[in-house]
Formats: structure tokens, sequence, C-alpha cells
């Protein structure tokens, strides 16, 4: 299972710089993608790689389905509301491509 | 955005206490617990995304018990769920550790037998003159039960003692220290520090340190106009292999719950004022990936060899929370 987690696919849904906006569905169960960044729109920071879905590893799910990891970047005024800090500061998180959706 | 929280651990965003910047350390039964956990999903007997699973699934005893405590349970909840023993065996093989710390206790001399010669004139103690050597509470019953764990486990030849034993000395003497290494070698050699921050993995890998992580490392240097900063909101995800134990506050629900949103009033509690012309960048470190922060070499340090700066480096300009001066 972690044969290609190095190889930064290029079959990938979205490239770098692409605008992205995190699902805002709810989940059940064990899930990487933290609740205050659900809905929030950012750009792709970089491509991680392949890895196996946490979601079913929790599972232990024989065989899980790999799926493409990115960094994303978002700028903390758009994630907070009265965000106290700069216009610049930013915040980068790492999300697998079944949370993301076009801008 | 609270409809949407998973449970107990996802705290990113919450208000919260300030941050004790002490790193508290870990007792015996903490290392060992710790040790059992990586050494269990090091081997693949249970995933790590399966004991995150089961703690966040403690529901509100997640923060009514503390993180090493919480660990445990979960570990043991995912061994009775997976059958790898039932209730009776477990009781049995607690009992027999507990057993193992129930020595006797040996009353203390009376007074007429502790009259003694001493540089050759009679001399004499009193009883409250000795003290026990052993005092306190003895062992808490989350060790008998990790004991228990780590016991059946090992009778069922999934592990050895000296895998645990082992784990907790390279947690204490050798991850600590490839993190202060591998930065002193880039404070040193432009051409490392490059290779670092394009590949990290691969480049401490091409010094001889074998991370032996499925994860993959991002080195972010500091600058004169961003200053990195690394969390880890859903868990406490870290580079152990590289920098050792996170700290206690690392892993602390303030930490957590108000870097990603506050993080220059988080960084000031550390003493580390960032000037309002620099940006500041949070990681969260949700998923596969983990980071090290490359701190500015400091000052007045020209012709220190690589050793000699190493024992500049502290853990926390790695994680970004303080600066070199």
């Amino acid at each position: 299972m972690e044969s290609d987690y190095r190889s930064k696919a290029m079959d990938t849904k979205f490239k770098i710089n692409d605008e992205i906006t995190v699902d805002s569905r709810s989940s059940t169960g064990h899930c990487r993608t933290p609740a205050y960044i659900r809905g929030k729109k950012g750009i792709i920071e970089r491509i991680c790689g392949k890895y196996p879905n946490p979601e079913e590893i929790a599972l232990c799910k024989k065989n899980p389905k790999i799926v493409t990891l990115y960094r994303c970047r978002f700028k903390q005024m758009d994630v907070w509301d009265n965000y106290s800090g700069k216009d610049s500061d930013t915040i980068e998180l790492e999300i697998y491509e079944h949370w993301l959706n076009d801008a | 955005m609270s409809n949407l929280k998973m449970g107990p651990h996802d705290v990113g965003g919450e208000q919260s206490i300030p941050i004790d910047t002490n790193d508290k350390n870990m007792t015996h039964w903490e290392k060992f617990a710790n040790a059992l956990r990586i050494v269990v999903s090091s081997k693949k007997i249970i995933t790590l995304d399966e004991l995150r699973y089961h703690t966040e699934a403690l529901g509100d005893q997640y923060f009514e018990i503390g993180y090493f405590e919480r660990n445990c349970l979960s570990l043991h909840n995912i061994c009775i769920q997976k059958g790898i023993y039932d209730m009776e065996l477990f009781q049995k093989i607690k009992s027999k550790k507990i057993s193992e710390f129930d020595v006797p206790i040996i009353d203390l001399p009376d007074v007429a037998s502790i009259n003694h010669i001493h540089d050759g004139k009679p001399h004499s103690h009193n009883v409250s003159d000795f003290q026990e050597d052993e005092s306190g509470d003895g062992p808490p019953d989350y060790y008998f039960d990790t004991l228990a764990i780590a016991q059946i486990f090992i009778d069922q030849g999934l592990i050895t003692n000296d895998d645990i034993i082992l784990k907790i000395e390279q947690f204490d003497n050798v991850f600590p220290n490839r993190g202060k290494a591998v930065v002193a070698k880039a404070w040193h050699n432009n051409l490392f520090k490059e290779a670092l921050i394009k590949d990290a993995k691969k480049a401490i890998s091409d010094i001889g340190i074998e991370l032996e992580t499925f994860a993959d490392i991002i080195c972010m240097p500091q600058t004169d106009t961003v200053h990195h900063i690394v969390v880890c909101t859903l868990c406490s995800c870290y580079p152990r292999t590289l920098l050792g134990m996170p700290p206690s506050w690392y892993k602390s629900r303030s930490y957590r719950s108000r870097v990603v949103h506050e993080p220059r009033e988080v960084l000031a509690e550390f003493g580390t004022i960032v000037p309002e012309s620099k940006e500041i960048k949070v990681h969260d470190s949700n998923a596969d990936m983990r980071y090290l922060i490359l701190p500015p070499r400091p000052s007045n340090t020209e012709g220190l060899s690589e050793v000699e700066l190493s024992k500049l480096v502290a853990r926390d300009y790695l994680v970004g929370v303080r600066l070199p001066k």
C-alpha cells in the first residue's frame, strides 16, 4: 500500500495554483479534514502524492482506495470571521482530493 | 462550523486558555505506553488511523483523561473489538502484573536495635531518621493496563519486550538529536540546506538517517518575510523519528485550538514577537506530511563546526514557536 505514495502523479484532478473550495459536508467516523476549513476557498500549494484513504484505513478496510493528497493554502482572512492578524497571514493544510471542489 | 465538528478532538479555531509553554516531559509509564503504541503500529498490527479513530470515539472521556491514558484506552478497545484478547484474559494478565509490584514492606528497625558504635563511641538514631525507599501512590492503573496489553502481544509472538525497550531508548537518546544534527548541517552547508528545502526526506536519508516513516517531511525555512509555525489540530502529528516526542504543550488543547486562529498571540506567549510586517504561515499537520522548520543561523557563529552549531539548536525552533537570538 506504500508503493507509489511518493510518486507525484500527473493524473491529478487539480494542479498547482488551482482555486479550490473544501467541501462543506459533514462526516462520520475518522476523517482528516478539520471542521474549521470545510467550505473555505483556497489554492493548491503542492501535490503531495497518493496515499491510502485514512477514512478507510481507520475501519480496517482491505485495499483502501489510493487518493491524491494536496497541500492547500488559505488566506487567514478567508478562514476566520474577525481574524485579528495581518492580511498577508496564511494557513496551509493537507486535503485529500475527495474533499476538494472547483472554486 | 460547530455542526461540522467531528468530535471532541476537532478543536482548531476554538477559544481556549493561555498555553503552558513548559514541557512536562514524560514519566516511565508514559514512555512505556508510547513505545508500545509505536511498536504495534510500526509492525502494522494496528494502524495509526485505527488508533486515532478509537481515540476520537472516546467522546466525553477524550478530554477527561490524559493523552497517554487516551492512547492506552483506545488500544485496549481496539484489541477487544478485533478479538486479539477478551476481558477474561486481560484481567488475568493484569492481576499478575499488579502482583509483580506487590513487594513486602519490611518494618523499620526499632530504636534499641539501631544503637551502634560509630567512630569508637556508642551512637543512637531515632526511627524517624530512617525513610522508606518507596513512597507515594505506586504506579497508575493505566500502567498495569499497558503492561497487560504488552504482555499479551508478547505471549502471542507479535512483539518482543526488547522491541519496547529499544523504542523507549530511541525516543530518549536517538530521535531528539536527529533534527538538531540536520539543522546544524544545513546551517553549515548551503548545498545541504538547498537539498533539505527541496526534498527533506531524501536529503535526510542521503546523510544516513533513516526515518522509517511512511510520512513525507517538508522543510520550511524561516525568512525575513515569513514566520512558519506548526500544529496538529486533530491529534498530535509530529516528526517523531526526527525530533523525538512532541512536548506537552504541542499536544495541549489550548495550543491545538488557538494557533490556527490567533498565531501572533500564541507566539507572544512563547516570547516570540513577530513584527506586523511579517507574514505568519501556520501549517496544520493534519494528514500525511510532517514538518521541520529551519531556523535562521544565529549571528556571531562564523567558524563554528557542525557539532558546535548543533548545541545551539533548540527543539522549539524546529516547531516554529521560538527563534534563535
